[in-house]
């Protein structure tokens, strides 16, 4: 079975059926992406797996183990963390309570650690370990948001829509840093609209749409696939 | 007289900052206005009295048995009723208004078992007395002081301290993103609600055994003091309101010394208005941070 295995997945907000039987699954070491449209249901599928929403259906299997429905701070203690849609810093914390707050699960040396390693990444986040974080620039904020997701020391790295509404030049460099991060042996299942920079970096990928999975396939082949270009590259 | 207001009004403000403190414990992280805060700070006399004065406990077990069994019922709150609340719905009124059922069951339910008349609160020591110039300080005024602030360094570390505390903070400001970060959210919540009544269980016997009586329209003196606290020091902020309720705590002392004992409630809200008038978020408030 895969790393993580997602088999069946169906999300309902009261009687609204937002994911409706997705499959799919991210093999250790990979990059995984799931493209798709506003409202395609991507970030359903994401705050799913992360615990935040109960699935209504289907199962949810991680290094072998069922976490479907448990609850969202054992599932960061398995190793699967969200760093979620919209950033979600905490305004008022400095760049160093956030990180210090990623290692809620944590030992202080493991804390410590994440903390230097993050800085490494972003360096720039490190002149601003003082500076309270709602007055960061966007791109600081995204950077922090992944350095703080980065010092729970996942197995997998769940990244929701990274690149929203950040200038060209810093979600090329942040892309750059997920290659690094996957590298350093952290698996990252990644969710974004801006399909070609994440199919670039992609193992592979998945085309979800209204809901469910209807193309998949290698980042080159998702890349080169018409249907998938019309919609999604921009008929490039 | 001058110095002797003032002392008055510290004493019995640092009990007022005491109450406000285990409210905007709560408040900082639900951003919940808890009715039933002040009921359980009536509640804590009543079990002393229970425990001491029917049931012949030694006073200092009377004492620390009120304060557990108050604030594990105020942990008991959120568990049994607010949590399942909060569950099936997001609206804060629906949790606001099952606090002020709490608080009314909690009085009610007192009034049925004791009546509704004021009970002497059983104080077994005289500690005397000391006289600074021509201020007199009675020890007991002075031990309420200084547990008072006590309790409030004691909360002030745990909440930027400790992990938990760190936890009801990231909670405070973005509940999902708390969870994300593994804060088991539900347990960092129930122990807010812990501490926040504890809290006012010590603040309510210090006052009962101030006053050395108990009644249950203390409540809404109390919950009035507490609110006017917490909004004049910035609403959710810790050392907002324990500045508030020193500040309060001391006008009454004078308003009730100077002009009148009967202006004395209301002054308090005099401030508070003007205050609110000119610095809307209180003077610890945190200013929005708005940012796209």
């Amino acid at each position: 079975m895969a790393y993580l295995q997602i088999e069946d997945l169906q999300v309902s907000y009261g009687a609204i059926k937002a994911v409706q039987g997705v499959t799919f699954s991210v093999e250790k070491g990979e990059i995984v992406t799931l493209i798709g449209a506003n409202g395609a249901g991507k970030t359903s599928i994401m705050n799913t797996i992360a615990g935040l929403i109960k699935p209504a259906g289907g199962t949810i299997t991680f290094d072998g183990k069922e976490i479907g429905g448990r609850k969202p701070y054992t599932i960061v203690k398995s190793g699967l963390t969200l760093c979620p849609e919209g950033r979600k810093i905490f305004p008022r914390f400095t760049t160093y309570e956030n990180l210090k707050m990623g290692g809620y699960t944590m030992s202080p040396a493991a804390i410590e650690r994440g903390i230097e390693r993050a800085a490494e990444l972003f360096p720039r986040l490190k002149e601003r370990f003082d500076q309270v974080a709602g007055t960061l620039s966007g791109g600081e904020q995204q950077m922090l948001a992944v350095g703080r997701a980065l010092i729970s020391e996942p197995k997998l790295l769940m990244l929701d829509e990274p690149s929203l509404g950040l200038a060209p030049i810093v979600v090329q460099e942040l892309f750059e840093c997920f290659t690094r991060i996957n590298k350093d042996g952290t698996t990252i299942l990644l969710v974004e609209q801006n399909a070609s920079m994440a199919l670039e970096i992609s193992n592979r990928g998945y085309v979800v749409e209204n809901g469910k999975i209807n193309i998949t396939g290698t980042g080159k082949e998702l890349a080169d696939n018409d249907k998938v270009r019309e919609a999604y590259l921009g008929g490039m | 007289m001058f110095f002797q207001q003032l002392f008055n009004g510290i004493i019995i403000g640092a009990t007022y900052s005491l109450v406000a403190v285990g409210f905007s414990i709560v408040y900082s992280v639900l951003e919940l206005v808890n009715f039933a805060h002040g009921s359980f700070y009536v509640l804590a006399g009543y079990l002393v009295l229970t425990m001491y004065s029917f049931m012949a406990l030694p006073y200092p077990v009377a004492l620390l048995a009120s304060l557990v069994i108050t604030s594990i019922l105020g942990a008991l709150m959120n568990k049994c009723l607010l949590e399942p609340i909060r569950r099936k719905t997001s609206s804060g009124e629906s949790v606001m208004t099952a606090t002020l059922g709490v608080s009314t069951f909690i009085l009610n339910l007192i009034m049925v078992l004791y009546g509704s008349e004021t009970k002497p609160f059983p104080m077994p020591f005289d500690l005397g007395r000391i006289y600074i110039g021509n201020v007199i300080m009675k020890w007991d005024q002075i031990i309420i002081g200084i547990a008072a602030v006590i309790m409030i360094v004691i909360m002030s570390l745990i909440i930027y301290k400790t992990k938990i505390g760190s936890g009801m903070r990231a909670i405070a400001q973005d509940v999902s993103a708390a969870k994300l970060m593994g804060v088991n959210t539900e347990m960092v919540i129930t122990v807010a609600f812990f501490s926040g009544t504890l809290c006012a269980a010590i603040a309510g016997i210090l006052i009962a055994m101030y006053y050395g009586s108990v009644d249950t329209t203390m409540y809404l003196g109390v919950s009035m003091k507490t609110f006017a606290a917490s909004l004049l020091g910035g609403i959710g902020s810790l050392p907002g309101a324990a500045l508030g309720g020193v500040i309060i705590g001391i006008l009454e002392a004078f308003v009730a010394g100077y002009v009148g004992a009967e202006w004395k409630d209301c002054m308090a809200f005099v401030v508070l208005i003007l205050v609110l008038l000119f610095r809307p978020s209180g003077l610890f408030g945190h200013k929005e941070i708005k940012k796209v």
